[in-house]
């Protein structure tokens, strides 16, 4: 309804392409990221993610078979083949020795320092010739300049989706997730009612404290909630690494937060309706779960999708409550052992971040209706 | 709805899931190549079934099937059950498991600075004077090893906690071998070669190195394998010990001079391809490729034996990359040292299976199996030079058996913060245009400053 | 399909045994003390005294899990940070002292303050923007899903993103990333951005807006959607333009929420160390104090201590917001 009137002014205009501008400038990175995952291994690192849309021009180099290969034609010894191997390509220029690869055009014929002809013809065939018998084990390098259309390999997607135990940790991750993004709302929000609608002494001091705790550093709360779940476990004899020991864990870590915005959001809810239920006689339980938990959807669902997403994207929080054994590892964990022990291959890294963002992506799009409005208008009207 | 879609997707995945497997890669009695008495012996003296041993290491992706391949002979001679585990931030994770109380059995750390960290708090169990004397009498440069396995314990005394246990070289350079011959270079024997090699390169129009410093967080490290490799090559080794223990000052002349013996390479800007700029920001993952490229960006690269994993898809060890032994200055008499590294086995929890683990690596078998696959090397005499799986393996083998100094990576025997921080940073600036007597005094004053 | 029955159930339990807390202890209360049936005094009181009792039940869940998870760990680092390498051995001021001589703790405090200024402004001016925007157009949630992709990529992926985007090559070869391929085909130098004095902490910060803009978006779109449509009506029978109904009703109607979402992004500045450690590890004058202490206590730093004494500074630039934060729920609470 905004939309119906902006759309009648100029500002139209501007509105869609300022937009179109944000949301190129936020893509960009990512789309280097999309196109780096469909490419080879080794043009990644050599050429920009960009250059892979256009045919590319690269030197490459051939290895020509070895001498045992030729055959006598005409009185010279001749070794054919083709620099592409069947494949597509057009040369532009070759050469014979590394120093100079593209001394010669395609077509033209390259004399050796030891009386060799070298020709290499546009197509990639290529005729290396000789009047004496050619020795030596190794075949000669043809150097040569090519334009290659563009090339895309689902390889990486393979070699990420076929990683051994990629399930079982999709199913952990899960595990982990699902419960530790559901748990610390349904807490929080009653917290965040208490705080935000109730009245009891301390509540000022209750709100700083969560302010305050929003910025405790992860990494210092580790060792000592570790040592406390150590103690536990050999308490009770039970293991200390499980799942309910992570659910909490990620419950403490996102509730400061959770509190922090669902109350924000409670509180400011029409206080009509609040005072109106009261009058009526109906407690706070009542309340809170019959008009604000459904009026704080919106709310809820964002934080929901940002819990979710923290969880998912966990990985220090999950090794140590969790374990790194083979079968307790997380999507993450087990995405980043692939990379190996010195963590370079990124042709892994590309494809893996969008395999796991796709999770995150279906949470974001199922709880992006709950963000809808008139949910609160509609319910004022109503009550 | 969406909660039945992830299911099935997870469904789906599920099925891929292969249950692991403890093959025996070689049969045991097969190839004469190992030694199976020293496993069939070992197999003898170790009974533990129903135990689980739980390990916790460096080894990730490749690295880690290896090891695995390794546990499942000591699972099958002892009968228990080995997990291994990792993790990105293996560090930190020994760090907070330790500490908290819930360590694994066994863990394997390639840094002696953290080692020593942790034996200091009295984590760790110490192996005892018999495997002492055992690395002492059958590894090669023997003090040398037994010197890195020992620490300071929590009341101060020096016991041998730690067992080498897997090798690498780091005084190689890379080369391309056809583009050496298409240009008539020769491999230089002594550093007074290579350096007018670097010089011939520059007159013939071509570039002679390339250097990479760039590591993400860890950006620098590769230059402190060359300042170290350079400071054994320019002083006795007496002073690179005195140098790590920060007995002498990091600005000690002696280091100086090797830092500037590093900058003689790197920060001429004829020397490195792409100038001294890209010293700096070029990937060390990357730097490499210059060798391949076409034409060639340079001609040497220094970098341990690991960084072969990083050449360009289909590139043939032997063939199209080769390495030589970075040489020794002929005008100093310093024998051939050689710069390293390796991973340290150490008990972090006490049982029977982790006391059966360490004498597990003592058998040649435990070296064996792995030299017979890839990227390992040992300096235990008893193990087969054969059973390594490829010449180049035996290549750096033998640099490491021929050692007459060995010494490990003094940023990992450094205190971590400066190890594995300061140092690193003063190599950058120092690339960067500092003076390598700033840079190291620079260094010097973090060193203080944590005392 | 074992491991997934079991994942379910538990998840099914776990959530359950919540939701179970909060409906039995409620009940019990009402059953103890009924105020509705009941007549006259008694119920008077029953109700006081579930009104008295009842913000607790609410509170106790998350005050018991804030506790142990984190008002515990606060209060083990304050008594850390007056020990030693160990922790163990008492050296007083010692870690504090140490830390106001350290330059490099010095340099940190002065790059957080600097995004302390910029990311939080950065990130909500972006979020309100494209929140506003994307309202009024047909194609708006195909580009908010865009603008949140970054929230969503994991962080390994996150860095390899950035990677393309500043990566530097010496001039004359071809650039991968796109910052230097832009700069080269306008005819510039290729820069090192990364090491850039000064102006390498604003690239660092451009990554941490870029995620963070996702995040002021959704939370201020779902605000901007809780505005009476009554509202915005009447304003536009007034005859007020986009602009106007912009300016003088949406942005007073969701002040406390920009509020927020500028607290919560300040304070996750407070904190950022990954992008840093990612990126540069604080080299080339990048270091903030989150990612120093990091490196203190577990990147070989091995010295709990100061490792906590770090951490204790950053609870305490966080007083000024919880003052701030206090005094504004008092004020909202005089009217009620």
């Amino acid at each position: 309804m905004i939309g119906s009137s902006a759309r009648r002014t100029p500002l139209t205009f501007v509105v869609h392409l300022s937009v179109l501008l944000l949301v190129v400038l936020w893509t960009l990175p990512t789309a280097g990221l999309l196109i780096s995952s469909l490419r080879d291994k080794d043009q990644i690192a050599v050429s920009g993610w960009w250059t892979a849309l256009a045919p590319s021009h690269q030197n490459a180099v051939y290895r020509a078979p070895p001498p045992d290969a030729q055959v006598e034609e005409n009185g010279r010894h001749v070794i054919r083949g083709n620099v592409f191997d069947g494949g597509n390509g057009t040369v532009s220029a070759f050469g014979p020795s590394v120093q100079t690869p593209d001394e010669f055009k395609a077509g033209e014929t390259a004399t050796l320092s030891n009386g060799v002809a070298m020709t290499v013809a546009e197509n990639g065939d290529f005729t290396i010739s000789s009047t004496e018998p050619m020795k030596g084990r190794r075949g000669e390098r043809i150097f040569y300049t090519s334009s290659v259309p563009p090339q895309f390999t689902l390889d990486n997607y393979r070699e990420v989706l076929s990683a051994q135990g990629l399930g079982r940790s999709f199913i952990n991750s899960l595990t982990v997730a699902i419960p530790s993004t559901v748990i610390p709302i349904l807490i929080a929000a009653f917290a965040a009612y208490a705080l935000a609608w109730m009245k009891f002494p301390g509540r000022a001091i209750l709100i700083a404290l969560v302010v305050g705790l929003l910025v405790v550093p992860l990494q210092m709360s580790l060792i000592p909630l570790l040592r406390l779940y150590n103690d536990i476990g050999a308490q009770f004899g039970v293991t200390p690494k499980g799942y309910v020991g992570i659910w909490l864990a990620h419950t403490g870590f996102g509730l400061p937060l959770a509190i922090y915005l669902l109350r924000n959001y409670i509180a400011g809810l029409p206080k009509e309706i609040i005072e109106s239920a009261r009058v009526d006689g109906a407690s706070d339980f009542d309340i809170f779960v019959k008009i604000v938990l459904p009026l704080s959807f919106p709310a809820l669902a964002s934080f929901a999708i940002f819990q979710f997403l923290w969880t998912w994207n966990d990985l220090l929080v999950a090794l140590v409550f969790l374990g790194s054994r083979d079968d307790q590892l997380v999507l993450t964990g087990r995405l980043v052992n692939l990379l190996g022990s010195r963590g370079g291959n990124w042709e892994i890294l590309t494809a893996s971040a969008f395999i796991t963002i796709i999770v995150p992506l279906i949470v974001f799009f199922s709880l992006q209706r709950f963000l809808v409005r008139g949910l609160l208008a509609g319910s004022v009207k109503g009550g | 709805m969406r909660k039945t879609f992830l299911f099935g997707v997870a469904a789906a995945l599920l099925c891929t899931v292969s249950t692991h497997a403890a093959d025996l890669k070689f049969k045991p009695g097969e190839e004469q190549r190992f030694n199976w008495k020293s496993y069939e012996d070992f197999k003898a003296g170790h009974d533990l079934k129903g135990q689980t041993l739980t390990v916790f290491g460096p080894w990730r992706g490749e690295d880690e099937t290896l090891f695995q391949s390794i546990a499942a002979y000591f699972e099958d001679a002892t009968g228990a059950k080995l997990e291994y585990s990792s993790s990105e931030n293996y560090e930190q994770q020994i760090v907070i498991d330790t500490q908290a109380g819930s360590p694994p059995n066994i863990a394997i750390l390639p840094q002696p600075g953290l080692i020593a960290d942790l034996a200091s708090k009295g984590l760790l169990t110490p192996l005892g004077d018999e495997t002492k004397k055992f690395v002492q009498d059958n590894y090669a440069a023997g003090d040398s090893w037994v010197q890195l396995g020992e620490y300071k314990g929590k009341d101060g005394q020096e016991q041998f906690f730690a067992f080498p246990y897997k090798a690498d070289v780091k005084s190689l350079v890379w080369y391309s071998p056809e583009n050496f011959e298409d240009a008539g270079y020769e491999i230089p024997q002594t550093m007074e070669e290579l350096k007018a090699l670097t010089e011939k390169i520059v007159a013939d129009g071509g570039t002679p190195w390339c250097i990479g410093l760039g590591s993400g967080g860890a950006t620098g490290w590769p230059a402190s394998d060359w300042v170290e490799d350079l400071m054994l090559r320019t002083a006795p080794p007496e002073t690179y010990d005195k140098w790590v223990t920060d007995e002498i000052p990091f600005n000690d002349p002696a280091v100086v001079n090797a830092i500037d013996e590093f900058g003689w390479f790197a920060k001429n800007p004829k020397f490195v391809a792409g100038g001294t700029a890209a010293v700096v920001t070029t990937d060390f993952r990357e730097s490499p490729d210059g060798l391949f490229s076409l034409p060639p960006k340079c001609y040497m690269h220094h970098q341990a034996q690991f960084i072969s994993s990083f050449f360009p898809k289909g590139t043939e060890l032997g063939v199209d990359a080769d390495f030589f032994y970075f040489p020794p200055y002929a005008g100093k008499d310093l024998g051939k040292p050689v710069l390293g590294a390796g991973t340290l086995a150490m008990i972090t929890k006490d049982s029977p299976a982790a006391k059966a683990f360490i004498d597990f690596l003592k058998t040649p078998i435990a070296h064996e199996l792995w030299m017979a696959q890839s990227g390992f090397l040992t300096p235990y005499k008893a193990a087969n030079p054969d059973a390594y799986a490829n010449d180049t393996l035996k290549k750096q083998g033998k640099i490491l058996l021929e050692a007459t100094t060995f010494r490990f990576d003094g940023s990992d025997l450094m205190p971590g913060k400066i190890g594995a921080g300061a140092f690193w940073t003063a190599m950058v600036d120092f690339v960067g245009g500092k003076s390598a007597e700033d840079a190291a005094k620079e260094v010097q004053s973090s060193w203080d400053a944590i005392k | 399909m074992q491991q997934l029955l079991f994942a379910l159930f538990t998840m099914i339990v776990g959530v359950a045994a919540c939701a179970a807390y909060f409906i039995v202890s409620n009940w019990i209360l009402d059953r103890i003390f009924p105020s509705k049936s009941r007549s006259g005094a008694v119920a008077s009181r029953n109700l006081r005294i579930t009104n008295m009792i009842r913000p607790w039940l609410f509170l106790a869940p998350a005050l018991l899990a804030l506790t142990v998870y984190l008002l515990y760990p606060v209060i083990e680092s304050a008594w850390l940070s007056f020990h030693g390498k160990d922790g163990r051995q008492f050296v007083g001021l010692g870690n504090y002292r140490w830390m106001i001589n350290d330059g490099e703790f010095r340099q940190s405090i002065l790059n957080n303050f600097l995004w302390l200024l910029i990311v939080p402004a950065a990130a909500t001016f972006f979020g309100l923007i494209v929140a506003a925007l994307t309202d009024r157009i047909w194609w708006g949630n195909i580009a908010k899903s865009l603008i949140f992709m970054p929230m969503a990529i994991s962080f390994v992926g996150a860095s390899v993103i950035w990677k393309f985007v500043y990566d530097y090559r010496a001039e004359g070869t071809e650039q991968i990333g796109i910052l230097n391929a832009i700069v080269t085909w306008f005819g510039g130098a290729p820069e090192a951005w990364i090491t850039l004095p000064f102006w390498n902490n604003i690239f660092l910060m451009v990554i941490l807006i870029w995620i963070q803009t996702g995040f002021a978006m959704v939370i201020l779109s779902a605000a901007l959607r809780g505005i009476p449509e009554e509202t915005i009506e009447a304003a536009v029978i007034d005859g007020a333009s986009g602009l106007q109904i912009f300016f003088k009703i949406m942005i007073p109607q969701i002040w406390g929420t920009i509020a927020v979402v500028w607290t919560t992004i300040t304070i996750l500045v407070l904190k950022v160390f990954d992008i840093v450690l990612a990126m540069t590890n604080g080299q080339w004058n990048t270091q903030v104090l989150a990612n120093l202490m990091f490196n203190w206590m577990f990147r070989g730093g091995g010295d709990f201590g100061r490792g906590a004494t770090i951490a204790m500074i950053i609870m305490m630039l966080v007083i000024p917001i919880m003052i701030w934060n206090i005094r504004n729920a008092a004020k909202e609470m005089e009217g009620r």
